[in-house]
């Protein structure tokens, strides 16, 4: 429920506090990776080549992957649309 | 200036604590040589007992044996005790103390109290006028003065309910076989109307603030309880900073001219997305002492506010991340402690 990406806390580790909810979340390398992508602006389709690229991931597994978490991302209030 | 000299109630810690003993300890940090004064009316009061506790402990009659009994040994404490300062942390001391700050001024002592029709607008009774008025949510509530008129409405509100005395006790009811027994205590307890409210669920969280009275905030410090008891107190909560919830607050303290200490509980209902005020506790919670240790030392402002005549300055919000947990240790005493308490009104 972060009213801004950039407000969440995170770790090294995947450890994410949402100073606006008070939730704590603990995220995968990749998830961690994926929310420091979309901190930094990118969207979907950079994002999907650099999971593709840096995980070595099937571009279809990596597509249905990314699909995914941003649903739960955006399920948490992190991302809006 | 002198050290303050303060009296203070509310001291029991414990599985339902009061915030007596987390009003001591920030008050000391801000006022090292404060002379503390504890009023208990049960010896069994923890914090009677801990380290660096109140430096003189008095029994006192309950509240609810009228304002009589209530001043007249408050007249022989302050005999054996003067004080300058008065912080009552109990609801019901506050639901007497209202009616006579005439008779607290007289003693010389300083209290910051809500007003009486304020305190009547933030009673569980009321709650519902006085969220629509602030553009606040709500869960559907009414009062019900007997059984019949309670399975009435349970029948309308749906099971489960909270069930909630008007001043103290709150319990969850299943299904109409348990409705009766709940509602009987609580009349019996806590006199009429009791509380019927429909469920809400979502995650807790609450909020301490000081009133200036004049509809602004002195400080505000938001929280997400992390664990809850069975009774549902936060055993441990960490701070939080919605934009959302601290509205909530604002518009509510400047409906209410909100003057001193107060705490907001609300539940994020997750079906609707939005908070829903639960209850306005008219004084300082339990965990009063867990802002002070963030930085913002609310009991030390009320002091500060009693003792100047004026609110300092606002004090620092509370960063996001900070957290705490309720932690019981025991604490040690010896029978003529309690021999000492016992006799009076204790």
């Amino acid at each position: 429920m972060a009213n801004n990406l950039q407000d969440l806390m995170l770790n090294d580790r995947g450890f994410a506090f949402d100073p606006t909810s008070g939730e704590t979340f603990q995220l995968s390398t990749t998830g961690l990776r994926i929310v420091r992508l979309l901190q930094q602006g990118h969207g979907h389709e950079s994002i999907l080549e650099h999971v593709i690229e840096e995980f070595e991931v099937e571009p279809n597994t990596a597509s249905r992957d990314l699909t995914d978490f941003l649903s739960s991302v955006k399920q948490v209030g992190w991302i809006s649309s | 200036m002198n050290p303050p000299r303060l009296i203070l109630s509310g001291l029991h810690r414990g599985e339902n604590p009061q915030p007596g003993a987390g009003l001591i300890k920030s008050i000391r940090a801000q006022f090292p040589g404060a002379f503390i004064i504890g009023l208990v009316y049960d010896a069994m009061e923890s914090g009677i007992y801990m380290v660096d506790g109140p430096d003189q402990v008095y029994a006192m009659p309950y509240p609810t044996s009228g304002a009589e009994a209530y001043f007249q040994r408050l007249d022989e404490i302050l005999a054996l005790s003067p004080a300058d300062v008065f912080i009552p942390t109990l609801d019901a001391e506050i639901e007497l103390l209202v009616h006579l700050p005439e008779e607290i001024a007289r003693r010389g002592l300083r209290c910051v109290l809500p007003e009486k029709l304020t305190l009547h607008r933030r009673a569980k009774a009321n709650l519902t006028e006085l969220a629509n008025v602030c553009d606040v949510a709500v869960p559907d509530t009414q009062s019900v003065y007997d059984l019949s008129g309670a399975f009435a409405v349970a029948r309308g509100l749906e099971f489960p309910l909270m069930v909630k005395g008007q001043y103290y006790d709150a319990k969850k009811v299943q299904h109409e076989g348990e409705l009766a027994p709940a509602v009987s205590q609580l009349l019996a307890e806590w006199g009429a109307p009791v509380i019927l409210q429909k469920c809400v669920d979502g995650p807790e969280f609450n909020a301490l603030g000081l009133g200036d009275g004049m509809g602004g905030l002195v400080g505000l410090c938001c929280i997400r309880k992390t664990i809850l008891s069975d009774k549902g107190k936060g055993l441990g909560g960490i701070t939080i900073n919605d934009p959302r919830l601290i509205g909530v607050c604002e518009r509510l303290v400047r409906e209410l001219k909100w003057s001193g200490p107060f705490e907001v509980e609300v539940i994020l209902d997750e079906r609707r997305g939005e908070y829903v005020l639960i209850e306005i506790n008219p004084r300082v919670p339990a965990w009063v002492d867990f802002p002070s240790q963030c930085g913002a030392n609310f009991a030390g402002a009320l002091v500060q506010r009693l003792l100047d005549g004026i609110w300092p300055a606002v004090l620092p919000t509370c960063p996001a991340g900070h957290f705490y947990l309720r932690h019981q240790i025991e604490v040690h005493g010896h029978v003529d402690q309690i021999a000492e308490l016992a006799g009076t009104y204790a």
